[in-house]
């Protein structure tokens, strides 16, 4: 017996797939004291091989523990330069992923999130250099500052939507500016805020060990706001925003089955305020000064382009996003004013060409990938056969669907064969030696299905009188009359059938 | 208040009404947030200065120091920068609306498009040009009248005037042309318009060269006051956002109060001592979050449920 040959088949061949032992018990384990799972297996019964399989759904953990993984492990081999660029990377990417959770779980278009981090920045270091206070509490100032102002810009988002907010928080972040600016107090330094005591000890200050503490800092920062991300997003608050997300009659909807979004909405800004908080205090130690730089619009444009081009809405879009802009601003210096206009060329093709960002491109493939499917579906059943897909799965014996294909093509031909001459043809001499042509059509007639086949009827009393009926298919049923039209010889009255089959295959 | 401060506020007022009126247009029909309107604001700018810069010798060898000259000179600048902001237009209406139109989540994909377009142009510019502040050749000459002891700038009527006869034709062209009564009707209901057989595509190009001419004006007349460079469309582009919004989107009457307010409200605060000019953004951000506060969808919008 020769050797048998398996191919994998189906449409995921390459798919990972652990494959337990049928008589091995099923086991899950959770997150110790909750009812979460670590990763969401799927127990999944292989229709050809038979055989149990455990496929891994979502993989997005995976991807995220090897993105971080990485980044922590390559980045104390980098040069000084590349460790600071990948710091503020992290920086950014927290500050995204924040901005995420108000504009993607919230849906609040808010313009203001540098402006809050501007702020608790501002007021954490001013607490540390004027009154002394030391720099483990600005920790705790920062989010503290977060939260009240969070709050206050919160508030009108119930009233105001869309543009309308988003105007009015770009308004509160050039209220900032100027307030900071006109400060008599910081005048001399143009506004900033310098010598801000740090985790960092001031004699390691851009150096090496300075810059790789900063960097797990700043890495500490971005899993802290991927944590409060995970938290928010995933759990009770953003299951409840995801019901109102999309538009107002979700939102009625989510009204009527007793869901205050108005007050999850403003949790979730506030939450995500008091985190950029933290980030505006650690943004303040990071560079040991704080500057009205920050409240600038160029800089808003930054981030947004970096969410922008990751995905709006996405977490993963936002750190990737970052690091896509991260490293062409910071990364190549060099190019001058260039950069900008590659960051703003890529922002606008992206915007372009795909739905949802870069992260949003594999959905949209496999989107555009279904609808291509579809439609050659539809051209081929619209050419071939005359069964619609919805009714070829039902029906049962494909043979069936098969020769109906078959009968359409033929019909298809044999139309193009009828011509008023292979008419004229057939009245001269319905039963004589035909041409090609009216042979085969003369043969699809004689084939046809009994129901409905048209017969001749040679009227009693026995006379020349004809007239063309057509059999009802089933048994006990009698033949009906198609029309009152009377024929005195029996080739008119075969000629008179042709006719009527002619143009029964016409109109098909 | 004197004379003068009422011609400064009414100047500001009709650069403002401008781009503000632009913005309204083009939101309410076509449904883009054009934030590259301070772009075609800039290009415009630069556009006549180019042009003029090749005319000068031309128009001297033709006409010498004549009044005739500096009329033509006028029309250059004009013409030129109402040109280039058309062009201006279609562009935008090629990469930032025919593309996406019919796809998902149209409104905030073409507001990014928008905004991309107007970094990447500025920074262009930028590129370009340099930084440097250029000066257009004056239109209305220098000098001024003296009324009732004020001082006009001829600019400054110049300014009004043209404004306000730009406007008026084009508002005569959205009430009495058969293209303005398509507009009108994408403005009221877009899908209405859609069911009577008004194609969106037709209809976009003209409402996008239009705004964008209209930006183009605006630039040619404020760079009588202020000079040619690159960033100078920033601030007219969040002026005028900032009306449009005050004015409600899609309200045209709403958005010429709006910017008389606006124009009047800097005018008073950047001539009172104690504030100046550094708090005239400021004070008109306070102001309008007030109104907004006060009327979410500005002076003249409805809200969507009083609408429907």
């Amino acid at each position: 017996m020769t050797e048998k040959t398996y191919y994998s088949v189906g449409r995921r061949p390459w798919e990972w797939r652990l494959k337990p032992k049928g008589s091995a018990e099923r086991v899950r384990e959770r997150l110790p004291g909750t009812r979460r799972h670590w990763l969401k297996w799927r127990d999944i019964h292989n229709p050809k091989t038979l055989c149990r399989e455990r496929a891994l759904v979502d993989k997005r953990p995976l991807w995220w523990t090897i993105g971080l993984a990485l980044i922590a492990v390559v980045t104390p081999f980098l040069q000084n330069s590349m460790i600071s660029v990948v710091s503020i990377f992290c920086v950014y990417a927290a500050i995204n992923v924040l901005w995420t959770l108000i504009v993607g779980t919230a849906g609040i278009f808010s313009l203001a999130t540098l402006a809050v981090v501007g702020a608790s920045g501002y007021i954490a270091a001013a607490a540390n250099v004027y009154l002394g206070i030391p720099w483990p509490f600005m920790l705790l100032i920062g989010p503290l500052v977060g939260l009240v102002f969070g709050a206050v810009l919160a508030a009108p988002s119930t009233r105001l939507d869309g543009l309308y907010y988003a105007l009015l928080t770009m308004g509160i972040a050039e209220i900032c500016r100027v307030f900071v600016v006109q400060l008599r107090a910081l005048t001399a330094s143009g506004g900033a805020i310098t010598n801000v005591d740090s985790f960092i000890p001031e004699d390691w200050f851009l150096q090496r060990p300075g810059l790789l503490l900063g960097f797990s800092g700043a890495f500490l920062l971005l899993l802290g706001a991927l944590a409060v991300w995970r938290l928010v997003n995933t759990e009770r608050l953003g299951m409840l925003l995801r019901v109102a997300r999309t538009g107002r009659e979700d939102e009625a909807f989510a009204e009527a089955v007793g869901i205050d979004f108005r007050r999850a909405r403003f949790l979730v800004f506030v939450i995500s305020s008091a985190a950029l908080g933290v980030v505006g205090a650690f943004y303040a130690m990071y560079f040991r000064s704080i500057s009205p730089q920050i409240f600038s619009l160029d800089q808003l444009l930054l981030l947004f382009a970096m969410m922008v081009i990751g995905g709006l809405g996405r977490a993963e879009g936002a750190v990737v996003g970052a690091a896509v802009v991260t490293l062409i601003d910071k990364g190549l210096v060099e190019l001058g004013p260039a950069r900008i206009i590659i960051v703003a060329v890529i922002m606008v093709g992206v915007t372009v060409f795909a739905r949802d960002g870069l992260m949003g491109s594999r959905d949209q493939f496999r989107d555009f990938r279904k609808r291509k499917s579809g439609e050659r579906r539809a051209r081929r059943t619209e050419k071939g056969g005359e069964a619609m897909p919805e009714e070829a799965a039902e029906v049962h014996d494909k043979q069936k669907l098969y020769y109906r294909r078959f009968n359409k093509r033929l019909r298809e031909r044999l139309k193009g064969l009828i011509t008023p001459e292979l008419i004229e043809e057939h009245r001269r001499d319905p039963l004589g030696h035909h041409s090609d042509e009216l042979a085969r059509v003369l043969n699809y007639f004689r084939r046809g299905e009994m129901a409905d086949k048209y017969v001749i009827h040679r009227m009693v009393p026995a006379e020349e009188r004809f007239r063309i009926m057509a059999v009802s298919g089933e048994r006990g049923i009698p033949p009906r009359v198609v029309d009152d039209r009377e024929y005195t010889k029996v080739k008119e009255a075969y000629h008179a059938v042709f006719l009527l089959r002619v143009n029964d295959l016409l109109e098909s | 208040m004197d004379l003068g401060l009422v011609i400064y506020a009414l100047n500001l007022a009709a650069i403002y009404a401008l781009m503000a009126i632009g913005i309204s247009i083009l939101w309410s029909s076509v449904g883009i947030i054009n934030m590259a309107h301070g772009a075609t604001f800039a290009v415009s700018g630069y556009a006549a200065l180019i042009v003029t810069g090749l005319l000068k010798p031309v128009i001297a060898a033709a006409f010498g120091k004549t009044a005739l000259a500096s009329i033509v000179m006028a029309s250059a600048i004009v013409g030129s920068a109402l040109v280039a902001g058309a062009i201006c237009g279609a562009v935008i209406y090629l990469v930032a609306f025919l593309p996406i139109h019919d796809k998902p989540n149209f409104p905030v994909r073409a507001l990014i498009i928008t905004l991309g377009l107007n970094i990447a142009t500025v920074q262009g510019l930028l590129w370009i040009f340099g930084p440097r502040n250029q000066g257009l050749p004056k239109i209305f000459g220098f000098g001024r009248w003296e009324i009732w002891g004020a001082k006009i700038r001829y600019d400054q009527a110049g300014t009004i005037l043209g404004a306000i006869l730009i406007m008026a034709l084009m508002l005569a062209w959205l009430r009495f042309s058969r293209k303005g009564l398509e507009v009108r009707a994408m403005m009221q209901n877009a899908e209405g318009a859609a069911y009577s057989g008004i194609s969106r595509q037709r209809t976009a190009l003209p409402v996008l060269m239009l705004t964008g001419a209209l930006a183009g004006m605006a630039a040619a007349l404020l760079s009588q006051t202020i000079f040619v460079s690159p960033t100078a469309g920033v601030i007219p582009l969040v002026k005028g956002l900032t009306i449009a919004l005050l004015g409600g989107l899609g309200s045209v009457p709403g958005a010429l109060a709006g910017a008389v307010l606006v124009g009047f409200l800097e005018a008073i605060v950047g001539a009172i001592p104690i504030l100046g000019q550094r708090y005239v953004l400021f004070s008109t951000f306070l102001f309008v979050i007030a109104v907004l506060i006060i009327r979410p969808r500005g002076i003249g919008g409805l809200l969507d449920d009083t609408r429907e």
